[in-house]
């Protein structure tokens, strides 16, 4: 048998929540074998024991012919393997050459002392990141990275660590079209060099075009592997979910949604640091307004402007018919805006706290006084309302008590849409907002969303996914270089001319 | 099994170790270590240690430390000495020269780590050395006797067989247990700790947060200031020097995580009494107060060590 990896009736229990139960599963060399499942499947657990990170509670790995019962992070890493985690991983103040070499720094003597190779180390690290498409110099810092540019560093890395195996979850979650082919390039290469590459995403279209095989798991047990030959999106949703799952558009054909209150009139907007310039839009009562853009064109930066986290140097924004200046996220709160952030990891979540403090946490602060810090909380309360959203919004978990970092990167996103749910807000902001969300719960975010727009609240969504906001929005704004480069009403919006007003 | 020695490690561990160490005096001293007197000896002795343990933990909270603890109790305890003696009636005394002032100076901590951006590591090892200057220059470099009468039996007196500096240090430990469980203000530390940005993000104003911590710290330290002074009977100037270790030593072994967002106002009063025992114990035991530094240093890496080991979750 020339299995790469096989990993033989793994099973994996976290404290009674059956993560994984005797699941195999096998990868060739050469191959891209997509790991396909809903949120809170197994999928990153089983990798995360591939690379060493939990320990099975049975089974056995066998890597090139080689068995363990279970992997050390660093046997792992020395028996050719590399991941790119859903949740990035980088050290924010260390440069990119240095994040792609961490650990394994290149040495040059000088006067017989060994000491980092810093020139070739950069020179390596530039060419690595060039064919990954990033267009940044390999000494800039991390920490001034947006989170696809770090997605991009990460492959980068996995590329210069010369693996054999490169497992990526979920690589495409903040990447748009364009750096996403980009990456199916250097897959194939990969591919070509006989490299075994493991590919978890909910983006179905795509694991149709990059596949080989597909194995598919469902609440931590092995349903089956197919060739990507044999099978449709249809079939594959049926493996996962267990049933049809039709993915509709939401959008009902005939009616438009723009109604003729404004909620927010944005003009002239240009942040302090330039990253924006001279945007002006108006959000009607009752639409759902999209923005794309390539990576970097400002659609975050902007949105990180209007709820006060990035200050302006000119222009003014109405909020509900009042004329207001946003200082900070606090007092964007205050006025009603919710902002379901584009990292969950680093703006999103609170890795100390249950999944019931997470969602209660900007509704205590919206009604406290004295700038957040005054008030009392009623914890039976704060419980009641996290039990309403993990029904409402279907958030799969063993109890609200549970910290939330042990939720699958599906789950966590739903608790961060109903903490904003939780708080009431009259403007919702969603970043990149079915990042890792599978398939169903997409569905349901998408109902949230129109239901919310119905209700009157303003519904904003930055997103990568074309598809994506070609079935939620009523209009869409496309960004270029921190600028609006047109408006696209969704009766004449198309992917492709999104793509033209976002590139010229 | 190492997942459930984890939950029972990080629940009940602190007390464990706590009975544990007052089961082995007991067994090597059962006439000296296990009388009321001594054990009362021992809560009395933590007291002071227990306040500065009870500021100090909402800086560590914060994934920052207050090292100018030890500094701002002598400087308050002096402040309130001189108030006193300058004829101030003794309960005003301790309100402005104690908690006041305590609070006063936290929030110079709190405001410097503010504007500069630095790590409150540097800031407070600064105000440490500037607060103790202060205290030299107003005090001349000497004690300050004569406080009244009043003001000794009714902050170190007696209430029945209590202590009453015990009995402050269970009023501000409840004070503080409030704040922390039932307030929204203890909920944003929390978070604070846990994750700055995301929490700044969920709404948090940071530097309000952080300014308040030091100001708690301040006060809890003015506070530990005035009870050492009403204890010795004087205010001295070099009082509470070296008693940051102590601190953070009662903060951290009481599970205090030291990369912030975790840990409880219960396990510092632990931590303290963990402290109080040992140097009791060594003490009856007649080890000499070299050797129980030493203790002391090695207890502080060891509980942070195992909030390492067993605080990351496999
Ligand atoms: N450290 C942990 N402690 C407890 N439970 C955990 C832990 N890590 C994962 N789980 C649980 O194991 C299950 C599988 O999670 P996993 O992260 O592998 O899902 P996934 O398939 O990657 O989902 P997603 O598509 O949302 O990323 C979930 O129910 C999750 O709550
Ligand atoms: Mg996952």
């Amino acid at each position: 048998m020339d299995y790469i990896v096989e990993m033989k009736n793994i099973s994996k229990d976290f404290s009674g929540v059956k993560a994984l139960q005797d699941v195999s599963f096998q990868l060739k060399p050469g191959e891209v074998h997509i790991l396909l499942g809903e949120n809170g499947a197994g999928k990153s657990t089983l990798m995360k024991i591939l690379s060493g990170v939990y320990e099975p509670s049975s089974g056995s790995i066998v890597i090139n012919g080689t068995a363990f019962s279970k992997l050390s992070p660093k046997e792992s890493v020395d028996s050719g393997i590399s991941v790119i985690y859903q949740e990035l991983s980088m050290i924010d103040e260390l440069s990119i050459a240095e994040n792609i070499f961490v650990g394994k720094l290149p040495m040059i003597k000088k006067f017989g002392i060994p000491v980092v190779d810093f020139k070739n180390m950069e020179e390596i690290a530039q060419r690595m990141i060039e064919k990954v498409g990033l267009k940044r110099s390999s000494k800039d810092l991390v920490e001034r990275l947006s989170i696809s540019e770090k997605q991009q560093v990460e492959i980068a890395k996995a590329i210069a660590s010369r693996a054999k195996v490169i497992v990526m979850d979920e690589p495409t979650s903040s990447l748009t079209g364009e750096e996403t082919n980009k990456l199916f390039g250097i897959i194939r290469q990969l591919k070509y060099l006989g490299v075994g590459i493991i590919y978890i995403s909910h983006k179905l279209h795509e694991l149709l075009e990059i596949g080989d095989r597909v194995s598919v798991l469902k609440d931590g047990k092995y349903v089956g592997t197919k060739d990507i030959k044999d099978v449709t999106k249809e079939t594959l949703v049926t493996m996962m979910v267990g049933r049809a799952v039709n993915e509709r558009h939401l959008k009902p054909e005939d009616s438009i949604h723009t109604g003729e209150e404004t909620l927010l009139k944005v003009e002239g907007l240009t942040r302090k640091d330039r990253m924006v310039q001279d945007v002006s839009f108006e959000l009607k009562k009752g639409e759902i307004l999209g923005f794309s853009g390539l990576i970097g064109s400002g659609r975050t930066e902007l949105m990180n402007a209007i709820y006060g986290a990035a200050p302006i140097a000119e222009g003014r924004i109405e909020l509900f018919g009042q004329e207001v200046i946003i200082k900070s996220p606090y007092h964007a709160i205050k006025l009603g805006i919710g902002h379901v952030t584009e990292s969950r990891k680093e703006t999103g979540f609170l890795k100390n706290f249950e999944i019931w403090k997470n969602i209660s946490l900007s509704r205590l602060l919206k009604t406290s006084s004295l700038g957040g810090t005054w008030g009392l909380i009623n914890e039976k309360q704060e419980k009641k309302w996290a039990e309403e959203y993990k029904a409402s919004i279907n958030i799969k978990c063993a109890s609200i008590e549970q910290n939330i970092g042990e939720l699958s990167g599906g789950n966590q996103q739903k608790v961060l849409i109903g903490k904003w749910l939780a708080a009431g807000s009259k403007l919702m902001i969603f970043d990149e907002p079915t990042k890792g969300i599978d398939i169903g719960a997409r569905g349901e975010i998408y109902k949230i969303m129109r239901e919310l727009a119905e209700d009157g609240v303003g519904v904003m969504v930055v997103s990568s996914d074309l598809p994506e906001l070609l079935s939620v929005c009523d209009r869409i704004i496309v960004f270029r270089e921190g600028r609006m480069n047109g408006t696209l009403s969704i009766e004449e919006a198309t992917e492709e001319n999104i793509m033209l007003a976002a590139t010229s | 099994m190492m997942q459930k020695f984890n939950v029972i490690w990080s629940k009940y561990g602190t007390f464990g170790i706590l009975i544990l160490l007052t089961l082995v005096m007991g067994i090597l001293s059962p006439q000296y270590f296990l009388t009321t007197g001594n054990l009362t000896q021992v809560l009395l002795q933590s007291s002071v240690n227990i306040l500065l343990g009870l500021g100090e933990f909402f800086t560590i909270l914060i994934a920052g430390i207050d090292l100018s603890v030890g500094s701002i109790m002598a400087l308050t305890g002096m402040i309130a000495a001189k108030l006193m003696v300058a004829g101030m009636h003794w309960v005003l005394a301790i309100i402005i020269g104690g908690i006041f002032v305590g609070g006063l100076l936290g929030g110079i901590n709190g405001f410097l780590v503010n504007k500069t951006g630095l790590h409150p590591f540097i800031i407070t090892l600064g105000t440490l050395s500037i607060f103790r200057g202060l205290t030299l220059i107003i005090s001349d470099a000497k004690p300050v006797f004569g406080l009244p009468q009043a003001f000794k039996s009714s902050i170190a007196g007696w209430l029945g067989p209590v202590p009453i500096p015990v009995i402050i240090a269970l009023i501000v430990a409840l004070a503080f247990i409030f704040i922390t469980n039932k307030t929204k203000l203890g909920r944003n530390i929390y978070a604070l700790g846990g994750n700055s940005q995301a929490a700044w993000f969920s709404g948090i104003n940071i530097k309000r947060h952080t300014m308040i911590v030091f100001v708690i710290s301040g006060v809890a330290a003015g506070i530990a200031g005035i009870v050492m002074t009403a204890r010795l009977g004087a205010a001295e100037p070099l009082s509470g020097s070296g008693y940051e270790t102590q601190a953070i030593a009662a903060a951290i072994i009481g599970g205090t995580s030291f990369f912030g967002g975790k840990g409880k106002i219960i396990g510092v009063v632990m931590g303290g009494l963990i402290i109080g025992v040992i140097s009791n114990g060594l003490n009856i035991l007649s080890v000499p107060t070299y050797y129980q530094q030493i203790v002391m240093g090695a207890l502080i890496i060891l509980a942070v060590f195992l909030d390492r080991l067993f605080g990351v979750k496999r």
